[in-house]
C-alpha cells in the first residue's frame, strides 16, 4: 500500500470517529508544515497559531477531504491559505517566497528561510535531537547506516535499495527497521515519549 | 523499548509503503489503537525528518491540536443513503411518467399537422346527423388513437347506419 493510501486509511479512520487517527496525520506532517510556514512567517507566535490553525481547519474540513489529491498537498493549501489569512487579518508582512508550487515533494531551499523561527528552547531541543540523531547514525553498522540513507534521504524503494545492496528485499527491511529501532533508543531518553504524549 | 515489538518491523515497513494492502490494513488497525505504537511511529516521523532536514520543530504542537480537537464534534463522514431506497426511486419516476403519458395520450390533440377545425369544416354532414354530432362534438374531438379515428370517419360517412 503505498503513502498515499495510507494517508487516505487514516483519514477514513478519522471519519469513523478515530481522533487519534488524525494525531499520527499530525506526527506524520507537523514538521514538513512547520517548514513550509516558516518560509511565510517570520513570527514564531505567529507560526505556532497558524500550525495549529492549519491542523485544526483541516481536522474540521476532512469530511470535504475526495482523495483525490495526496492529503500532504491538500494539507498544503489549507496552510498556506491559513498563513495568509492569518497575516492580512493581523496586517503584517508575509515573508517574499517566490515558489509556493503545491506538489508532493515540497522540499524547500533551506536558504529561503532567512532566519530561525525557534525560539530559544525549541530551538534547543531541536538542536539536541539533531545532534542525538546524527550520532546515532554515525554509530550504526555500515549496512544499517547505508540503507536507512537510502530510503529516508534519497526516497528509494525497498526494492531499489536491494539492487543497490546486492541483498534480498526482506533483508532491507531488516535493516531498516533496526536502523530506525536503533536510532529511536538515542532519541528517548531526549523525547521523553510514552508519559507526556497528550494525544 | 519493548522486547516483543523490537521484533516487529511492521510498522517500519507500514511508514515506508511497503506493506500489502491486507497487512496494511491491519497494521493501521493496529496503529491506530495502540498507544505505544503511536509512540513508536511519531519517533520514526522524527527520525526521517531529521535526516532529511526538517529541523524545525514545535514543541508538542501534536499535543496542542489535539487538546483544541477534544472540544471539537467528531467528524464523521457523510452518511450515504442505503441502496434500498433507489428502487423506489425508480418506481416513483416510473410512476411519474406513466402518468404523464397516460394524460398527455387523453388529452385532444392534431393528426398530422392538419388542423383539427379545418377537417371538421371540410365535412358537410347531412341535416339528419347534426343534432347528433352537436350531441358528441365532445367526444369526437378527444379520440387520437388511429383505430378511433377510423371509428370516428365511419360515424360521420354514415355507413355504420
Amino acid at each position: 500500500m503505498s503513502d498515499r493510501e495510507i494517508d487516505l486509511q487514516l483519514v477514513e479512520r478519522v471519519r469513523e470517529g478515530d481522533k487519534r487517527a488524525f494525531g499520527l496525520l499530525v506526527e506524520k506532517y507537523r514538521r514538513k508544515v512547520i517548514r513550509l510556514l516558516s518560509r511565510m512567517v517570520r513570527d514564531p507566535d505567529d507560526l505556532e497559531d497558524i500550525a495549529q490553525e492549519t491542523f485544526i481547519k483541516a481536522y474540521r474540513a476532512l469530511p470535504k477531504f475526495r482523495g483525490d489529491a495526496a492529503f500532504y498537498t491538500w494539507l498544503y493549501r489549507i496552510a498556506v491559505n491559513t498563513a495568509k489569512n492569518h497575516l492580512v487579518a493581523r496586517g503584517k508582512a508575509m515573508r517574499t517566497v517566490s515558489e509556493y508550487a503545491v506538489n508532493d515533494d515540497d522540499e524547500p531551499d533551506e536558504r529561503l528561510v532567512a532566519q530561525d523561527i525557534n525560539t530559544p528552547e525549541s530551538e534547543l531541543l531541536s538542536k539536541q535531537v539533531a545532534i542525538a540523531v546524527n550520532e546515532a547514525v554515525d554509530a550504526l553498522p555500515e549496512e544499517l547506516r547505508q540503507a536507512i540513507t537510502l530510503r529516508e534521504m534519497e526516497g528509494m524503494s525497498y526494492e531499489e535499495i536491494a539492487e543497490y545492496m546486492s541483498c534480498p528485499i526482506g533483508t532491507v527491511r531488516s535493516r531498516i527497521f533496526r536502523a530506525r529501532e536503533a536510532i529511536a533508543s538515542k532519541l528517548l531518553p531526549i523525547l521523553g515519549t510514552a508519559d507526556n504524549k497528550r494525544w | 523499548m519493548n522486547a516483543t515489538y523490537s521484533e516487529d518491523d511492521t510498522l517500519s515497513a507500514l511508514l515506508d509503503g511497503e506493506l500489502s494492502d491486507q497487512s496494511a490494513r491491519l497494521a493501521i488497525l493496529r496503529l491506530t489503537g495502540d498507544r505505544e505504537q503511536q509512540v513508536r511511529f511519531s519517533e520514526y516521523c522524527v527520525i526521517g525528518d531529521l535526516l532529511r532536514g526538517h529541523r524545525h520543530d514545535i514543541p508538542d504542537l501534536t499535543g496542542k491540536v489535539m487538546a483544541a480537537l477534544e472540544l471539537e464534534p467528531t467528524v464523521l463522514a457523510p452518511v450515504r443513503k442505503p441502496a434500498t431506497r433507489r428502487p423506489l426511486l425508480w418506481l416513483a419516476a416510473a410512476a411519474t411518467a406513466a402518468i404523464t403519458w397516460g394524460l398527455w395520450s387523453t388529452a385532444p390533440r392534431q393528426e398530422s399537422g392538419v388542423p383539427l377545425a379545418s377537417l371538421q369544416a371540410s365535412f358537410h354532414a347531412p341535416s339528419d346527423v347534426t343534432p347528433y354530432l352537436a350531441a358528441h362534438q365532445d367526444y369526437a374531438q378527444a379520440v387520437i388513437a388511429a383505430q378511433d379515428m377510423h371509428f370516428t370517419r365511419v360515424s360521420l360517412s354514415g355507413e355504420a347506419q
